[in-house]
C-alpha cells in the first residue's frame, strides 16, 4: 500500500522533535542524526502498522528509542568522550546565583543514566503524559514515575539547586554593580 | 459500558500532565532547564539529508519495487 503524502508531512514535521530526542539520548549530534534516519526508513516501511488517529509521534519516538538501545547493544557501551572534561568542568562551577548555565546542565544530564534521562526528557521537554512514556519504554507508569523523580534529584544533586526560589535578586545586583563599576 | 478501557488521551492524560507540573513544570528551575534545554535543539533547522532521504524514498515507492 502506498504511503500517503499526509503520512509524509507528518514524518517530515516530526523531525525536529525526533531530533531533539535522538540528542537527548546519544549525546551525540551525528549518531542523533544516523539514528533519526535510520527512524524514518523504518518508519515508512511499517507505515501500514501504523494506526491512523493514534499518536504518531509516540509511535516514532518507540521506533526511535528501540534502535538506539539495539545499536547500543551492537556496538557494546562507548565511552562518552566528553564527560571527562565536563566533569572538570562542572566540579569549578556550580551554579553560583542559582542561575544555572545551560552548558553544566547538558553535562549534569549527560551523567544521568540513560533510562532516567530519557523518562525526565520525555515528560520534562517532549510533552507525553505517564502513561506514553511508559508505553514508548515499554515499562509501567510507576517505573517511569520513580526514574524521572531520580532524575530529578540527582540533577538538582549535581547542580546545587535545592529549592524552588533560587533566582535571587544578586544575579541581577551583581550585574548591575559589574556595569557600574570602574 | 466501559469506563475502564477509553481513558487514553482524554482525563487520565490530563491528569498525568497536572501531576508532572509539580515536579518538572515551569515553577521548578530543573524543569525550565530541562525545557530550554529540548527547545533549542528543537529549533535546529532540518539538515537537508532528511528531507532528500523523504522524497527518495517516495521515489523509490513510485518506481515501484526493487529487486
Amino acid at each position: 500500500m502506498a504511503v500517503s503524502a499526509g503520512f509524509r508531512n507528518d514524518l517530515l514535521a516530526a523531525i525536529p522533535s525526533l531530533r531533539a530526542f535522538a540528542v537527548s539520548l546519544s549525546q551525540n549530534a551525528d549518531k542523533a542524526d544516523d539514528l533519526v534516519q535510520e527512524t524514518l526508513v523504518k518508519a515508512w516501511d511499517k507505515h501500514e502498522s501504523f494506526q491512523m488517529g493514534t499518536n504518531l509521534k509516540a509511535w516514532l519516538f518507540t521506533i526511535l528509542r528501540n534502535e538506539f538501545y539495539s545499536q547500543m547493544r551492537k556496538r557494546g557501551r562507548e565511552v562518552q568522550d566528553s564527560d571527562g572534561i565536563m566533569t572538570a568542568r562542572l566540579a569549578v562551577h556550580p551554579s553560583q546565583h542559582g542561575v544555572l548555565d545551560l552548558e553544566d546542565f547538558r553535562a549534569a544530564l549527560e551523567k544521568l543514566p540513560d533510562d532516567q534521562r530519557e523518562a525526565v526528557i520525555l515528560i520534562g521537554a517532549s510533552g507525553f503524559s505517564y502513561e506514553e512514556a511508559a508505553e514508548i519504554c515499554g515499562c509501567a507508569v510507576g517505573t517511569i514515575k520513580s526514574r524521572v523523580s531520580r532524575a530529578r534529584s540527582r540533577l538538582q544533586e549535581m547542580l546545587k539547586v535545592s529549592g524552588e526560589e533560587d533566582f535571587g535578586p544578586d544575579a541581577i545586583a551583581a550585574q548591575v554593580m559589574g556595569s557600574n563599576a570602574a | 459500558m466501559n469506563i475502564m478501557s477509553n481513558d487514553m488521551g482524554g482525563s487520565g492524560a490530563k491528569r498525568g500532565r497536572a501531576g508532572e507540573k509539580n515536579t518538572l513544570g515551569p515553577n521548578s528551575e530543573i524543569g525550565r532547564k530541562l525545557k530550554q534545554y529540548y527547545d533549542g535543539l528543537v529549533a535546529e533547522e532540518i539538515p537537508d539529508r532528511f528531507t532528500e532521504l523523504l522524497k527518495k524514498l517516495e521515489k523509490t515507492e513510485a518506481g515501484g519495487k526493487e529487486g
